[in-house]
């Protein structure tokens, strides 16, 4: 459910293990809004899918995503308040996944509801690289049967 | 001060992450202080894990980034974390 943050921007944060449909999620967390808090006339989402290769272009068998227990949640919810509040935006969803990530499955889903669409789309951009670089996410890819942990993030 | 120094036999949780876990062979310890570590970036030449904390990691104190010249205290949990790769 909606946490009411400090600043009163209602972020929802999810850490999942399992494979997530995203539209199920935003149906969720839409109808989790909708009695208690005026309508946003705009919002932005975006969805983010393991790419079918690894970073020197072998076939990806999957993705394993490690975290921090505890500050990738903590971490999460400060980086999608504090763009909350620079944006002015109403109401914000992260989801991330962990553990092992089949090619094509969501990994990542940013949601942002404001007033406006300037700020909902500026935030939905912001906190995704926010989260990219600043919550303890990291990446090793599946490939002919070894490992390879991910030196970086890909380019914007 | 809130802040201080840890005692000599202050001890401390340390956590690895990821590639700096398999490369250090181990992912957590308690580890009671020296003489002379105040910090994490001290703490990082007692463990052994190299000269000075490379720009490239990150340190965590508590579970919140911080500075490697950050004092410790008793029953902190220090991490140092490789570059971060989510989304």
């Amino acid at each position: 459910m909606p946490t009411p943050s400090p600043a009163g921007h209602p972020i929802v944060v999810r850490l999942l293990e399992a494979p997530f449909q995203p539209l199920e999620l935003l149906d969720a967390w839409q109808r989790s809004r909708e009695p208690s808090m005026a309508v946003q006339a705009a919002e932005s989402h975006f969805i983010g899918r393991v790419r079918p290769t690894t970073a020197s272009g072998a076939p990806l068998e999957a993705l394993e995503l490690e975290h921090y227990p505890g500050m990738s949640e903590a971490q999460l919810q400060f980086l999608a308040e504090a763009c909350a509040a620079r944006h002015g935006a109403g109401a914000v969803l992260v989801a991330h996944r962990v553990g092992r990530i089949a090619p094509g499955e969501a990994i990542v889903l940013v949601a942002v509801q404001a007033d406006r669409r300037g700020p909902a789309l500026r935030c939905v951009q912001e906190l995704l690289e926010d989260l990219k670089h600043h919550a303890p996410f990291w990446k090793r890819e599946w490939s002919g049967g070894s490992g390879t942990w991910v030196a970086g993030n890909t380019p914007l | 001060m809130s802040h201080q120094a840890a005692p000599p036999d202050g001890v401390v949780r340390v956590r690895l992450f990821a590639a700096l876990r398999e490369q250090a062979g181990w992912g957590e310890r308690q580890i009671r202080l020296e003489a002379g570590t105040a910090s994490a970036a001290d703490l990082w030449r007692q463990l052994a894990l190299g000269a000075d904390v490379p720009t490239t990691i990150r340190v965590a104190i508590n579970q919140a980034f911080a500075a490697p010249d950050t004092p410790l205290r008793p029953g902190d949990e220090v991490a140092f974390l490789p570059p971060i790769t989510g989304g």
